[in-house]
């Protein structure tokens, strides 16, 4: 897996967990648990940080798939986007490796593929 | 998930009694390394970091020598949920201060909702206010015991 895609993969489990944290409902879940959620201001600071070190093109690309769907980074299961479950040809799987980025053919996610 | 019992969530493959790393981020490096070798995982980076970024949103080590570490990543295929032992304890900053004993590791998929790992995570925090029930965690040394620990909260 190339290194820029890397740093965007865990900019979205970042994000995800910034908006856990945001969400009135979780948070207050965990907080019944006993769980304290005073970092969120430090959680923000090391998303910037780590977005600062994407490429800008590729985190537009991200930011923009994120602001359509939840996650613009889906997995692969069974060769099946977990997005919007359409079939991927195989061929996508013998570059998986690659330098490129792969993206949905039909919903146009950015494909993980563990 | 509701009326699943909580036993049956634990596999004997994804359990570590004698933890051999004695500072946090070691014992998160250890748990997350079983994982990759159990097969659970294939990439251990992403969760490392979300594990790491989760400590600093608030330490999960929530005191009576109990840490949750928890969390959503995109490399988890599966709600997953690993026990790990430390016998002589460990400072996981833990908020009273007291060195942390046992961790439940709790990791679930990011595409589906936090919801899967909360109800879990929920009633593991419950368990370890019950006195007894936390004392027999302490000393848990294979997987039935911790199968009796854990079947023996009523569900
Ligand atoms: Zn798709």
């Amino acid at each position: 897996m190339r290194e820029e895609f890397k740093l965007l993969v865990a900019l979205q489990d970042l994000d995800i967990m910034i908006k856990e944290a945001e969400e009135k409902k979780t948070s207050d879940q965990l907080k019944d648990m006993g769980f304290q959620l005073d970092g969120l201001e430090e959680l923000r600071k090391a998303r910037a940080k780590l977005a600062g070190k994407i490429p800008t093109a590729l985190r537009n690309r991200y930011e923009k798939l994120a602001g359509h769907y939840s996650m613009a980074i889906i997995p692969v299961t069974e060769n099946r986007c977990l997005g919007c479950f359409v079939k991927l040809p195989t061929s996508f799987f013998s570059s998986a490796y690659s330098s490129e980025l792969i993206t949905c053919e039909n919903c146009g996610r950015l494909l993980f593929i563990p | 998930m509701e009326s699943k019992k909580l036993a049956s969530l634990f596999q004997e493959d994804l359990c570590i009694f004698s933890l051999r790393s004695r500072k946090k981020a070691s014992v998160m490096q250890e748990m997350v390394r079983h994982l990759k070798a159990s097969g659970k995982i294939t990439d251990e980076h992403f969760i490392l970091e979300m594990l790491k970024n989760r400590e600093s949103l608030g330490s999960t080590g929530l005191g009576l020598g109990a840490a949750f570490p928890h969390g959503r990543s995109i490399a988890i295929p599966e709600l997953t949920v690993l026990f790990a032992r430390s016998p002589s304890g460990v400072d996981f900053e833990a908020l009273d201060s007291k060195p942390t004993k046992i961790f439940f590791l709790i990791l679930a998929p990011s595409e589906k909702g936090a919801e899967t790992y909360l109800d879990l995570l929920s009633r593991l925090t419950a368990l370890v206010q019950q006195p007894e029930t936390l004392e027999k965690l302490y000393e848990i040394k294979d997987f039935e015991s911790l199968q009796a620990v854990l079947g023996g909260d009523g569900k």
